[in-house]
């Protein structure tokens, strides 16, 4: 069980380490946000990781209730950035 | 034996959602990048199911993979009717490895991620692994539920789950005072239509049932909120004029019926002497349905404006518009017949 | 008594629900709900001096299995100086938006706002922090896009995005400290953090979190065209208010849940930064053309004043010359958030009244409105320190401190800012009262005027005496959460 927090933590770490790695480097703005819900997820990972108590145990609900909280949250952040992306490009058609 | 079944399925798991994230995020082509993300996304929810964490694998699937994955696309065509002249399969490409700022880059993040890894794991080794598990469980039949998660949101941590309805409105607030929902689609073709016709009626049965069940399964509030947006957003897809969100005064309050819900029981429980949102331990599985109901609403409305991306017509007076007034059997979603 | 705790939060966001609902009575709606605020914060500081810090357990279980609210003397001033600031901001904007149809969504916006900053003063849980500071930024990008101008829809996605980086950073600590202590509780934390590897990574991520939200350099890039765009009656908010949440979370932090980690080096790497920040600021400001654009950039140089007074006030030993610091350092910020937001709303009348804010331009349109201008010269002396303006208490203080421990480097840092800061308002004043034609009338907006004007008065008169009550309120914030 240690194992399997340790393998699934590790990998939400690379997540979101790439994800910021991609959100320094683009220039485009769609990519930056779907760079940033990655990252987002990658640390849901990290934390939904060590809620894991194995299969015959219920896994620790209060990670899970964050990461449902977070996954609203990135929700609600990425429809605003996405609206406010398509509000620039209507105003001036020649903005990215 | 067992558990290398276990570790081969962890190592793909992980090795695949580690793949799809690389291909969504250096993509040269947008339209790629979002399917994969949406991959990504269903792929995640599989992995929170592996790791027991039922809840989440159904808030990810809906709200993390399909309405984000949504929202990306309309956002995407929409950047692509505005701006012809551009290739839409031509975009900036990511250069990872040309030059030297960019490998100097390369290594400040791999240092990042073998630090946080290594605190990681020695967090992890050092840390009691019971952690507040045991404390929420024990007190969990105080709460009227039976779902820990249910009882940690609705319950323990209500206030967070109070505010994070705010950040929703808030968002939902913020893209409406951008204007007006310019995006209206054709109607379908016959495909569409028919498929609509079974699975709007279906998510909405779904959603009454997950939103039932969230108090002793898996399921909740936001899981059928996201199921009945779904059943919005097809509809919407339809084309259909005649489906309209329902008007100004159910709208509005609909659309504020979540937080209110917590707040005025809150408030009327601390008037009564309590603390704000302490539930009396016999009502308190009621009084976590009526807040969740309320919530569900709110929340498909919501995620419904924000897939949208803009204020709906419905939310203004009709008479300060001059839209023409549809007249042959007007249809409105969430909770009436269609006919 | 502990309900108005409850009543800071649930009257703002009850009004942003209603103004949603009836939005002809959305202006009533909002004011009623902003004075049910304002005393509610006043009880609470009352309660405080009676009978010190108090904390309230929400949906009735024990702290560390559900989220407390805290409150101490440092948390009741901020409330006590969002509350005011917050009303006068209301009342300006009854006054300030043309049509109704721009108000529709102003008025529920700043209603989350202001819940938005109550929720962060009184939270005592990592994780409502976080939740916290994702509603602020939501709402306060939001509030920036809200006349939908380019400029503005630009530096919001800017401010976005970068308060979105911060977000992640703080959520990355928040995960490492429920991996390794198993609780949000920030009470419960500090009861069990330790100085190891992992517990530093922890601070700097949140740290960094909440530098990036309060625009400390490096991380300042996005404030000037944020603050410079938005309408003028969201900056005041924002410079005053949003801002100095931030700031009071990172004090909060550093002075009890972090002390641990507390070293030389911290402190230099808080003052560097501060004093690159005033010194890039205060540069900016001198050199603006705009009076928004010279608001926000004097925003960043005082955040770096801020900043420099917390790296002294963590190189200092415990004692009776760190707490008069401490004391000083709240009073610089207190100063701050009246005398800006006066400054942004007064911007804001004069931005209104030319059609623009560039400052060469200034002269006619300052004759016209002589209280308007006046407001402007008040602010600007609290802001330059001048005395007897709150900001020169604080700063008198952070000089005293640091001759004494002979950093002379910091010490002239210190006089350049604040001389910087002189250059740019006597600038701004310098073209404001050039003489035109004689005023025709004293007052032209009541409703925009006179919130500034009391603002500036605050800032500038009143704060240097209400300074020793604010000292003896304030021994009631030491120690810990727990």
């Amino acid at each position: 069980m240690l194992s399997t927090q340790l393998i699934y933590g590790i990998a939400g770490i690379v997540l979101f380490v790439l994800s910021l790695r991609v959100a320094f480097s683009t220039e485009l703005f769609l990519r930056q946000v779907l760079a940033i819900n990655v990252a987002g997820a990658g640390l849901f990972l990290t934390l939904l990781s060590v809620a894991f108590k194995g299969l015959e145990q219920p896994a620790d609900p209060i990670p899970q209730a964050l990461v449902l909280t977070g996954i609203v949250v990135a929700f609600s952040a990425t429809a605003l950035a996405l609206a406010l992306g398509k509000k620039l490009a209507e105003n001036s058609p020649d903005e990215r | 034996m067992e558990n290398l079944a276990w570790y081969i399925l962890d190592a793909m798991l992980i090795i695949a959602l580690i793949g799809l994230a690389w291909l969504t995020l250096t993509n040269h082509n947008l339209r790629q990048a979002i399917i994969f993300f949406i991959a990504f996304g269903l792929l995640l929810a599989l992995v929170w199911f592996r790791l027991a964490a039922p809840d989440v694998a159904l808030a990810e699937a809906a709200i993390g993979a399909g309405l984000s994955g949504a929202l990306f696309l309309t956002s995407l065509s929409q950047q692509k009717q505005t701006n012809k002249k551009d290739d839409p399969l031509k975009t900036t490409s990511t250069k990872f490895f040309d030059s030297f700022q960019n490998q100097f880059l390369n290594l400040l993040f791999v240092i990042l991620a073998l630090v946080f890894s290594a605190a990681f794991v020695f967090a992890l080794m050092e840390a009691d692994p019971d952690r507040l598990s045991p404390t929420v469980l024990m007190n969990l039949e105080q709460t009227g539920v039976s779902n820990p998660v249910t009882g940690v949101l609705l319950d323990f941590r209500a206030y967070d789950t109070m505010l994070e309805l705010a950040v929703l409105l808030s968002a939902a607030l913020g893209i409406m005072a951008l204007g007006p929902v310019k995006t209206h689609y054709y109607p379908s073709g016959d495909m569409l239509s028919s498929l609509s016709q079974w699975l709007v009626p279906i998510l909405i049965l779904f959603s009454g049932y997950i939103l039932w069940a969230g108090a002793h399964s898996p399921g909740g509030a936001f899981q059928a909120g996201a199921l009945l947006a779904a059943a919005g957003v097809v509809l919407n897809l339809t084309g259909d004029r005649q489906v309209k969100l329902p008007n100004y005064w159910l709208l509005r309050g609909l659309t504020i019926g979540g937080i209110a819900g917590f707040l005025i029981i809150g408030l009327l429980l601390m008037l009564s002497g309590r603390a704000f949102l302490d539930f009396p331990s016999q009502w308190s599985g009621t009084l976590i349905l009526f807040i969740e109901s309320f919530a569900t609403l709110s929340i498909s409305i919501i995620l419904l404006i924000a897939f949208q991306s803009g204020e709906p017509q419905e939310w203004e007076h009709e008479s300060k518009k001059l839209a023409l007034k549809n007249t042959a059997g007007k249809t409105k979603i969430k909770g009436k017949t269609l006919c | 008594m502990n309900d108005s705790l409850i009543w800071l939060f649930a009257a703002p966001l009850l009004a942003s629900l209603l103004s949603v609902l009836l939005p002809r009575k959305a202006v009533l709606i909002c004011l009623f709900a902003v004075s049910i605020t304002l005393i509610s914060s006043l009880i609470v500081l009352s309660t405080v001096i009676e009978s010190g810090a108090f904390y309230y357990a929400l949906s009735g279980w024990q702290t560390g299995l559900a989220i407390s609210l805290y409150v101490d003397g440092l948390s009741a001033l901020m409330l006590v100086m969002t509350a005011i600031i917050a009303t006068a901001i209301s009342i300006y904007a009854t006054a300030y938006f043309h049509n109704a149809e721009q108000q529709r969504f102003y008025w529920p916006l700043w209603m989350m706002l202001l819940c938005a900053l109550n929720v962060l003063f009184i939270a005592a849980d990592l994780f409502n922090l976080y939740v916290g500071l994702e509603l602020l930024g939501l709402t306060a990008v939001a509030l920036t896009a809200i006349d939908g101008k380019p400029e503005a829809i630009r530096a919001a996605i800017r401010y976005l995005v970068v308060g979105l980086l911060g977000s992640l950073a703080f959520l990355a600590g928040v995960s490492l400290v429920y991996t390794a202590y198993g609780t949000l509780d920030i009470a419960a934390i500090s009861e069990q953090i330790q100085v190891n590897f992992y517990s530093g990574l922890i601070v700097t991520f949140i740290t960094i979190g909440l530098i990036i939200k309060t625009a400390l350099f490096p991380m300042h890039f996005w404030l000037p065209m944020a603050h410079a765009n938005a309408p003028a009656v969201v900056s005041a908010a924002l410079s005053a208010l949003v801002i100095k949440v931030a700031f009071y979370l990172i004090i909060r932090l550093w002075l009890e849940l972090f002390s641990d980690f507390n070293n030389v080096g911290i402190s230099y790497l808080f003052s560097t930064l501060g004093a690159l920040a005033i010194l890039w600021g205060g540069w900016n400001a001198l050199h603006a053309q705009r009076l928004k654009l010279l608001a926000a950039y004097s925003t960043i140089a005082q955040i770096g004043f801020l900043f420099m007074a917390l790296g002294m006030i963590l190189l200092l030993p415990d004692g009776e010359v760190r707490n008069t610091l401490i004391g000083g350092t709240v009073i610089l910020a207190i100063t701050h958030g009246f005398a800006k937001s006066a400054l942004f709303l007064a911007a804001g009348i004069i931005q209104q009244h030319a059609g623009h804010d560039r400052i060469n331009e200034l002269s006619g349109t300052a004759q016209r409105l002589p209280i308007t201008t006046f407001t402007l010269t008040l602010a600007g002396v609290a802001l330059i320190g001048l005395p007897p303006s709150g900001a020169f208490l604080g700063k008198w203080y952070l000089i005293s401190s640091v001759v004494a421990e002979g950093l002379w480097l910091w010490v002239a840092i210190i006089l350049i800012g604040s001389l910087l800061s002189a250059a740019y308002i006597f600038r701004l004043l310098g073209h404001a009262f050039g003489r035109i034609e004689r005023p025709k009338r004293l007052l032209a907006i009541g409703r925009e005027e006179v919130p500034a004007l009391l603002l500036a008065l605050t800032a500038t008169l009143l704060l240097a005496f209400t300074a020793a009550p604010l000292w003896s309120i304030l021994e009631n914030a030491s120690g810990v959460y727990g």
